[in-house]
């Protein structure tokens, strides 16, 4: 019976992909992936992995499903197939083109079957390796925290979330670059319902003390910086679109360093534990859960200023066509 | 038929779909959802193999890589979404356009 | 692992550059490019104390968070660690020098773009992590810094043609890193260690493994622009700002070609086969021969100089097909290997060095000339002789004549080649010098042209030049040391254990 509900969430899965890439509209796509994505967690779910399951609904599913649909309001509705014929001059143009597609077509979709058939013998007759669970369980007791998952991300594999969260500022770098301006602007009030108004203000301090909780709470279970983090960043979407932009109004300094702090805190702490002839994020256990717990207090501070400038920034994307302003 | 080997085979799967939706599809969002989709069955393989070797609980290591692996997957797209809004604005196009 | 010295540097060639990056954040467009030079030049330094210490303690680790593998990474500067590490720094620094200089000349028109500096730091933090990193998922992580500061960089400028180049560039790093991710899924299903030590002993050929193997070598491949997976560099590569292109060309594709180097010889040596290995030869081959041409037909310097590198990439791959032997067959002496190996660093330093040059010469002609169209650069000897002297030098390199870079590794390439008997790969590296001399020699033919028309030539800082001639000059100089390099290289440990396996995997013939 179990076994059943897991052949239906994979046949779900697979099938939300495939309509996603298939589907005739764009905004269609968008939402038929942000299925995909709620699909995706619960298998995370089914699967044992409560803290994938929240960062994949939070992050890939909620953040990204936001931008994209953002994305929406520049392209138009119909997907390039049919733009395709209606700027490309005739419709015999069209069919010669679908003739000259069929043979690459052919080809991609053996080429793919092929590969399928190969990654599923080769996934089937993977020998168990038995993976890490014992080791990690053994040292919990030295991590700091209590919750496995936690004590991988922060300590025995700290080295990889620190330059994760080098990523993030980098790409919000990247957006900035990419978009030519590095500027806030006062975005046009949105919800202009003082209702509406009222209720994000009131939201505010919750989701803000949800997030702090889910913090604390990764020490013991499932939760911590990124999922905090999301919350965070949330509140400050929120903000903004209620017409409170908060990037617009801090100082310059203060952003940067609300940006910076996460990265920045983790690795001077290393330096610092460093210059006492410890390695690089080793933290002695005593101490390891509180400073774990700094850490991901400035991480997820950090990664939700970067994520509530992403959306600030690609919500003014539209506002403000053609214009370049120094990138200072 | 265990849990993993059903969810090994659908991350197979949605690798493909993935890469022939990268090839096939025009339109940049949708190459960009086709990324994501790939990244997403390679997710599903570390965690359908964390499952298998489950003891008191999962194997917490790739369920630690798969969340750094989303939120570098997601830094990538909203990259790759802020290009294509802005060669959007700048020409009107929304695919690449001499793709074959 | 536990045995070799420990040291903090490795750690700190990581965090210096982050460490930069973050503070230029704080400051604007001079104090950026000033924090951003004082970070590059603090970071090159730091990165030669690195290699000197190589040279005197052997190879040193640094066992990040104090867990050891399997658990924890291991980050690890062996001599090939040292020399890239080092590599890097040389050039980076250069290409830092010419930037700083590049951009105050072009800030009154709005040409300063301040971000270069923190994206320049990430992307050199990145090369450094990825060059030290004993771990596969860290290695992920790297390669992602790297493809989003590089795409960013490459964007820079904001022109519609490098918009289109980036997002082109960065939709296939990110299909190459999942394929690589994939691979690594697989293998850590199959062994449950990431560590690139630990895999070697444990892993056991089979049907996981080879596939593996092959999503890992494509993915790499993808993103080192191997052919067929080269479409996305010449447009990225030539539409980049002239210190942008120097990067990409000179720096970022060697990283993941390092990854591949390291894979095959410490990884996958027990699911090796001489079919594999051909595989990647001929694609090293095509690239040699398409490239070459390509280069030769483009009507723009910056797209030649892009062609090239996809030509000059191929040189690369051809060194695969050396590591594995056909089964039964010998070698006619022990020396083929370090051949082998010789070549493939020689062709990686030659090429950094000599591309990195020609961009920045090109640089300098587009700044001077406002465009980069072949046919204009009659006259250049006249009125840039340091420019042309630099193009000419770093061209000579390209091509393989003595006494360059170039020449130095087509010679141990081909010497490797007839070593193990597989004479076949000779040709493809002749044609591809004789087609290099082709576009080579194109230009500076115009170059010592008289003119034909009036151009008006507006003055380039001495500087820019300077530097463009000096890192030619380093792809002839690098020969001097050959003969210690190559000591150096191999008294790597790996170096040795690799010759083993790889003898091991093709002569099972296991394919």
């Amino acid at each position: 019976m179990s076994v059943l509900i897991d052949i239906v969430l994979a046949i779900l899965a697979v099938y939300l992909a495939l309509q996603s890439l298939m589907a005739p509209r764009l905004s269609q796509s968008v939402f038929l992936f942000f299925a995909f994505g709620l699909a995706l967690a619960l298998t995370w779910i089914r699967l044992g992995a409560v803290d994938v399951g929240i960062a994949e609904a939070a992050i890939a599913a909620g953040f990204l499903g936001v931008l994209l649909i953002d994305a929406l309001r520049d392209f138009s509705p119909a997907v390039s197939e049919k733009q395709e014929g209606a700027d490309g001059t005739s419709a015999d143009r069209s069919t010669k083109d679908t003739k000259s597609r069929l043979l690459p077509s052919l080809a991609l979709g053996l080429g793919l079957g092929l590969f399928l058939l190969i990654a599923v013998e080769a996934i089937w007759h993977t020998p168990k390796g038995g993976g890490l669970t014992a080791l990690s369980e053994a040292m919990l007791a030295e991590s700091g925290v209590e919750h496995p998952v936690t004590a991988v991300l922060l300590n025995y594999r700290g080295y990889d979330t620190w330059l994760e969260i080098g990523v993030i500022l980098m790409g919000l770098l990247a957006i900035f670059v990419a978009g030519g301006v590095e500027v806030y602007r006062k975005p046009r009030v949105l919800v202009r319902d003082p209702l509406l108004r009222q209720v994000i203000l009131f939201f505010t301090p919750v989701l803000f003390l949800f997030g702090a909780f889910l913090l604390y709470y990764g020490k013991s279970g499932p939760g911590g910086a990124f999922q905090a983090a999301v919350l965070w960043g949330a509140t400050g979407i929120l903000l903004h679109l209620g017409g409170w932009p908060v990037f617009a109004v801090i100082p310059r300094w203060l952003r940067q360093l609300l940006l910076t702090l996460g990265l920045g805190f983790f690795l001077l702490l290393g330096f610092a534990f460093m210059a006492g002839g410890a390695a690089l994020f080793e933290y002695p256990p005593a101490q390891a859960g509180v400073l774990i717990l700094i850490v991901e207090a400035l991480a997820a501070l950090s990664i939700a200023t970067a994520l509530a400038a992403i959306f600030a920034y690609f919500n003014q994307m539209k506002d403000e066509p053609n214009e370049i302003e120094s990138t200072t | 038929m265990e849990p993993y080997q059903i969810y090994g085979l659908a991350s197979a799967v949605l690798f493909v779909i993935g890469i022939a939706g990268l090839f096939a599809a025009r339109h940049f969002l949708k190459k960009i959802i086709a990324t994501n989709i790939m990244g997403g069955g390679v997710f599903l393989c570390f965690v359908s193999f964390a499952q298998r070797d489950a003891l008191a609980f999962a194997d917490p290591v790739p369920h630690a890589m798969v969340i750094t692996g989303i939120v570098v997957a997601v830094s990538s797209a909203a990259f790759a979404l802020a290009l294509t809004r802005r060669i959007n604005q700048l020409t009107g196009e929304e695919s690449f356009p001499n793709d074959k | 692992m536990t045995d070799l010295p420990t040291s903090p540097l490795p750690a700190l060639l990581v965090g210096l550059p982050i460490l930069m990056a973050t503070l230029s954040l704080f400051f604007r467009t001079r104090g950026k490019a000033l924090v951003g030079l004082v970070g590059c030049l603090l970071t090159a330094g730091l990165s030669f104390i690195a290699f000197a210490e190589v040279t005197r303690r052997g190879t040193l680790i640094h066992i990040l968070g104090g867990w050891d593998p399997p658990l924890g990474i291991l980050l690890r500067m062996d001599p090939l660690a040292a020399v890239f590490i080092g590599m890097t720094a040389a050039v980076g620094a250069f290409i830092s020098l010419y930037a700083w200089w590049y951009f105050r000349a072009q800030e009154s028109t709005g040409g300063a773009f301040p971000l270069f500096w923190p994206l320049w730091l990430f992307l050199w933090a990145g090369l450094n992590g990825l060059f030290l990193s004993n771990d596969l998922f860290n290695l992920f992580v790297t390669i992602e810094v790297i493809g989003i500061s590089a795409v960013a960089l490459a964007v820079l400028s904001g022109k519609v043609a490098a918009l289109f180049a980036g997002l082109r560039y960065l939709l296939a790093a990110i299909a190459g890193s999942m394929a690589y991710l994939f691979g690594v899924a697989l293998l850590y299903g199959s062994t449950g260690t990431l560590d690139i030590g630990l895999l070697g002993q444990a892993l056991e050929p089979g049907p996981a493994t080879t596939f593996a193997l092959l999503v890992i070598t494509l993915g790499l491949m993808i993103k080192t622009a191997s052919f067929p997976f080269h479409f996305w560099l010449p447009p990225a590569h030539s539409s980049a700002l002239a210190p942008v292109s120097a990067l990409l060309s000179a720096l970022v594709v060697k990283g993941t070609f390092y990854i591949l180097l390291r894979l095959w010889t410490e990884v996958f040596g027990v699911s090796l086969t001489f079919a594999a290995g051909q595989l990647i030869g001929l694609a090293g081959a095509a690239a040699v021969i398409w490239g070459s041409w390509q280069a030769f037909m483009q009507t723009n310097l910056k797209l030649v100089v892009a062609h090239s590198s996809v030509a000059q990439l191929g040189y690369l791959l051809m060194i695969f097909p050396l590591l594995v032997l056909a089964p039964g067959v010998t070698a006619g002496s022990a020396d083929w290997l370090s051949s082998a190996w010789t070549a493939g660093v020689y062709q990686v330093m030659a090429h950094a060095f000599a591309k990195s040059s020609f961009f920045l010469s090109a640089g300098i002609i587009i700044m001077a000339l406002g465009h980069d169209r072949i046919e204009s650069l009659r006259d250049l000897a006249t009125r840039m002789p340091m420019t042309v002297m630099a193009m000419g030098l770093a061209g000579v390199s390209l091509i393989g004549l003595p006494p360059s870079g170039g020449f130095m590794a087509k010679w141990m390439l081909l010497k490797g080649i007839f070593l193990s008997g597989q004479w076949w790969w000779a040709p493809a590296v002749l044609a591809g010098s004789m087609l290099a001399a082709g576009y080579v020699f194109r230009i500076l033919r115009l170059a010592f042209a008289p003119a034909a028309e009036k151009q008006t030539w507006r003055p380039v800082p001495v500087a820019l030049q300077l530097v463009a001639l000096l890192l030619a000059l380093a792809s002839f100089l690098i020969v001097f040391p050959a003969d210690y390099l190559v000591q150096f290289l191999e008294s790597s440990k790996i170096f040795g254990s690799g010759v083993e396996t790889i003898v091991e995997g093709g002569g099972d013939g296991n394919y």
